[in-house]
């Protein structure tokens, strides 16, 4: 009983090596891993003045410039769309190459520009 | 305490992490800034003790040794594994911030000594949140014992850097290119304008990220040869920002251009030997050749030995039909028991039938090997019917080809026609159903079986091919059949047919070359438009432009005279001429402006932090323990390339 108690101590201290030169520490259990998001929320909730920068406040404006199309397989400029599968071509070749292109391709080529349909 | 202590500074960024001595012209240590735990190797797993039964915590309690940085021997090998401390630019996992100062002062040689005894300068993000460097004072207070620290933004150390050189300048724009993120950072009168700094959330990794997709996507037979590590060595040594954009597309589109321009990647390819695909139509002959030789010799020599046999057999029974003729009757009853043979007929009819067998074997000569089959084909294909000059005839066949092509096309375009709703043919193929259903529906609610005459003519079944949607029915089979045949006839007769679907003259290794174009130009594109990879947000001249008009027009002047470049994406080529182009465009019709770039673009930001510890005011600068035991551990001090300090509001 005793010694595998002892083991299992072992294991849990184990878990991190042992350095000489590192005093015993350990984060407070919540703020070892905090993703972004959660640190945003938090600098929401502190109510900071509104002309202070934050890392957050930062994030670059949305672009007021129409994005310009291009094709999704040459990235070529690209006046036409296939209503089909919504995707941008610049040539009647890139047409018919799309004709045999599975689904999960044309859906990646989607989803890499972003597109999300409406329904 | 005497002479200043000798500065650890250790430039934290989210692609690679670079730490050495103040004291030193380049880093000590360079490594990617990740970590992989591999999995535990099976054999170290629990085994049970003979001696007592227990399981021996020896074996078992070896924990998986983490690799950090350039402990990793084959990156791409755990690429799925790799763990980072940073989320975007900022740090949010401190257990694995943990491990990779483990790492650093390991390798820094701290090993054997009691705490971390020298100062530290780190970089961090711009506009760190608070409790980001609470964690990391935290752990560098508590957990490492340092006497000091001094944070700083990376891109101000390498505009540091920058002026050390040369002579100071007050204002400037500084445009630092990141891994994750890219900045544009306002500097008027020396000082750092936090508020108007902003931020494009794309850096190198969506660049390399993007280049994969576009790649993996062009070439899904490559999935597993098109890996993040070739990926990153096409974007670092290859690519290049275009300085008019649009108009190098286009030249892409040219066939011409192309042709010149393409770069062609080999990716590792072992060529299949000996397989029956790759060898030629004379090898295959020659082994089939070898193969039918090999089983006629087979055959032979089962013959002869069947051969001795019989002759053996015959000469018995021989003996046995002399013993008969002299009379010598009780030894041939005997001899016939022994034989197994019931009287003197059967004899005489097993001997006969050896003899014949004899006869015939031995007559027939050593038989060689029949002309191949390939011969009889040839000799088999059909010729023009009699009365019909053969050229007519091939001719007859040809339109024939032809008009079976149409059909296979027609095909084709009504299959895909009716897979897409609203369309007329798919219209067609609902109306049909319908109606086929209706007059089902009626005969039904007559109640007895009225005939309506369908199935009479056989043509009255064709209503379910046209409503098939995948016609591949019989009718397309035996179309496909007589194509083969008309195309194998044509290509016999006439040497310069073609049938459309040649093989193209591609080596085996050709196949498994990636073609990189117009990528070259189109992933770091995304830095000027992000909307291409589906960001919203400002592209990089939109945004200087943005940042610029958040100042009176003298200050946004005195800034453009000093852009300053740096980080590790401003080394694309062409980035410095199109920069140099968007100004143009942005700035005052006539007005002044200039470009710097940084003169290590990787280095700098770690060279200039050398540069500060260096001078006489650094202690300044320092954070000491004595200031984090008072003001808590959010606190720093503020220096020329730190950031703003902002206390957490107190509730």
């Amino acid at each position: 009983m005793l010694s595998s108690y002892l083991s299992s101590m072992d294991t849990k201290s184990s878990q991190k090596t042992r350095r000489s030169f590192k005093k015993p520490f350990i984060f407070a259990k919540n703020c070892v891993y905090r993703p972004m998001r959660q640190i945003s929320n938090m600098e929401r909730n502190q109510k900071l003045p509104v002309d202070r920068p934050t890392y957050f406040t930062l994030n670059a404006p949305p672009s007021l410039v129409p994005a310009k199309k291009y094709s999704d397989i040459s990235g070529l400029p690209a006046p036409y769309m296939d209503p089909h599968t919504k995707l941008r071509f610049a040539n009647a070749e890139e047409y018919a190459s799309m004709q045999h292109m599975p689904s999960d391709i044309i859906n990646r080529y989607l989803s890499v520009r972003g597109y999300t349909s409406a329904v | 305490m005497g002479s200043p202590k000798r500065v650890l500074v250790i430039d934290n960024g989210s692609y690679e992490c670079r730490v050495g001595w103040n004291n030193t012209k380049e880093p000590a240590l360079r490594f990617r800034n990740v970590l992989t735990k591999p999995r535990k190797d099976r054999k170290k797993e629990a085994i049970p003790d003979t001696t007592d039964g227990a399981p021996t915590p020896v074996a078992a309690e070896v924990p998986a040794e983490i690799q950090v940085g350039n402990d990793i021997t084959n990156i791409e090998a755990v690429r799925a594994h790799l763990k980072s401390p940073f989320e975007r630019n900022i740090i949010t996992n401190w257990n694995h911030q943990e491990q990779i100062f483990d790492y650093i002062f390991t390798k820094m040689g701290f090993e054997g000594e009691q705490s971390i005894a020298n100062p530290i300068v780190l970089t961090e993000a711009l506009a760190n949140p608070n409790f980001c460097r609470q964690n990391m004072s935290e752990l560098l207070f508590e957990c490492y014992g340092i006497p000091a620290v001094s944070y700083g933004i990376d891109a101000l150390y390498s505009w540091e850097h920058y002026q050390n050189r040369r002579k100071k300048v007050s204002d400037a724009l500084i445009i630092s290119l990141g891994y994750s993120t890219t900045h544009v950072i306002p500097v008027l009168n020396g000082k750092l304008q936090l508020q108007h700094v902003r931020r494009l959330n794309v850096g190198g990794y969506h660049i390399i990220t993007y280049l994969l997709c576009l790649m993996q996507m062009k070439y899904p037979v490559h999935l597993n040869a098109i890996s993040i590590s070739r990926m990153e060595k096409l974007v670092h040594e290859h690519c290049h920002i275009a300085v008019d954009y649009r108009e190098e597309l286009l030249k892409w589109g040219q066939m011409d251009y192309y042709e010149e321009h393409i770069m062609k990647i080999q990716l590792p390819y072992n060529p299949v030997t000996a397989t029956n695909a790759l060898l030629t139509a004379e090898q295959k002959l020659e082994k089939r050749r070898e193969l039918a030789m090999r089983l006629l010799e087979i055959k032979n020599r089962r013959e002869g030995e069947k051969l001795l046999e019989d002759e053996q057999q015959l000469f018995v029974y021989n003996k046995l039909r002399q013993l008969y003729e002299q009379d010598k009757l009780q030894k041939f009853e005997l001899a016939l028991a022994q034989q197994q043979i019931g009287n003197l007929d059967e004899l005489d009819s097993l001997i006969s039938t050896i003899s014949n067998r004899i006869k015939r074997i031995k007559e027939r000569p050593l038989s060689s090997p029949k002309p191949s089959k390939q011969q009889e084909k040839i000799d088999k294909m059909p010729k023009a019917p009699e009365g019909v000059s053969q050229a007519d005839w091939l001719a007859e066949l040809q339109s024939k080809r032809e008009q079976l092509l149409q059909r296979k096309q027609t095909r084709q375009q009504q299959r895909q026609e009716q897979g897409k709703r609203h369309t007329h043919a798919a219209q067609e193929r609902m109306r049909i159903i319908s109606t086929l259903a209706r007059s089902e529906k009626r005969r039904k609610a007559n109640g007895e079986e009225e005939d309506d005459g369908f199935g009479m003519n056989d043509n009255d079944w064709d209503v379910y091919k046209r409503i098939n949607r995948y016609n591949d029915d019989s009718d397309s089979d035996a179309d496909n059949e007589q194509l083969l045949e008309f195309e194998k006839i044509l290509s016999h007769y006439d040497v310069n047919f073609d049938d459309g679907n040649a093989v193209q003259t591609q080596s085996a290794a050709e196949n498994y070359q990636l073609h990189f174009g117009v990528e070259d130009i189109r992933v770091p594109e995304i830095l000027f438009q992000p909307s291409m990879i589906g960001s919203p947000e400002a592209g990089l001249a939109e945004l200087i432009a943005f940042v610029l008009k958040l100042f009176t027009a003298q200050e946004q002047q005195r800034m453009v005279e000093h852009v300053y470049l740096t980080g590790g994406c401003a080394q694309f080529r062409g980035l410095k001429e199109r920069l140099a182009r968007e100004f143009l465009e942005m700035r005052p019709f006539q007005s002044k402006f200039s470009i710097y770039e940084s003169d290590d673009h990787t280095l700098s930001a770690w060279l200039g932090a050398c540069v500060q510890a260096s001078q006489p005011n650094f202690g300044q600068t320092l954070t000491t323990r004595k200031d984090y035991q008072e003001h808590g551990s959010e606190y720093f001090r503020e220096h020329r390339a730190s950031n703003l300090f902002y206390p957490t509001p107190k509730d």
